[in-house]
């Protein structure tokens, strides 16, 4: 399958927004999650812990949706394909286990700020380093996905190589 | 014309597998983590935080 050069374009732009912004609002939850740790305001706190729930929701779940999805027509509709190079097997596998553990978290997300809207809970009962633990493990990957992006370290796989010398004959 | 990712030997590049020993590693570090019971949110809490399911919806 292919894409025009502009519809090409266009699809990169898109996925490269939505990564490099993904990656974005996850360092903003990295400064959320200290926040909510360090604050010795109550009320911030809470709101910390109140507002990752909607954050995520509205920011986080759509850009890595759009990451993935536009990471995936990518793929397909160019020569580089979904398994042909390794460092795309490897940047797919990262998006794709990211979006999955943020979708699983989002009950977290709300069990914490459920916690957090509770007057009756202790304001260290409030804190929680669940957030700031997950958002540095997406941090890592993100960067990871990102530097294997820019830097396209070469190696084929076994089905690269083979599409490879059938391109040749 | 030729690939200019392919491999002149055709083997699994170095970085290949050093990138999939780690990552086999953190999923077996993970799974440790989930099978001991050791993974949910009140877990990570500064102070212990409340029951699992305390809170829930």
């Amino acid at each position: 399958m292919t894409m025009s050069p502009r519809l090409r374009r266009l699809v990169l732009t898109a996925h490269v927004t939505s990564s490099v912004g993904w990656l974005g609002a996850v360092l903003a939850f990295v400064g959320l999650a200290i926040v909510g740790l360090t604050s010795h305001d109550a009320r911030t706190t809470r709101g910390v812990y109140l507002v990752m729930e909607p954050a995520a929701w509205y920011v986080l779940v759509p850009l890595a949706v759009a990451s993935l999805v536009t990471g995936v027509v990518q793929g397909i509709c160019t020569a580089w394909g979904l398994v042909r190079h390794y460092w795309v097997v490897f940047k797919l596998a990262i998006t794709l286990v990211a979006t999955v553990v943020l979708l699983v978290y989002m009950e977290t997300f709300g069990v914490i700020a459920d916690v957090a809207a509770d007057p009756t809970a202790d304001l260290e009962e409030v804190r929680n380093a669940s957030p700031l633990l997950h958002a540095l493990a997406a941090m890592v990957l993100l960067l990871a996905a990102t530097a294997l992006a820019i830097y396209k370290p070469r190696g084929l796989t076994h089905y690269g190589r083979r599409a490879t010398r059938r391109d040749l004959a | 014309v030729a690939d200019p990712q392919a491999d002149s030997d055709g083997s699994t590049p170095r970085w290949v597998k050093v990138a999939a020993i780690v990552a086999a590693v953190v999923v077996v570090l993970i799974a440790v983590v989930i099978v001991t019971g050791r993974h949910e949110p009140s877990r990570h809490g500064t102070s212990g935080g409340a029951a699992p399911g305390a809170h829930a919806r």
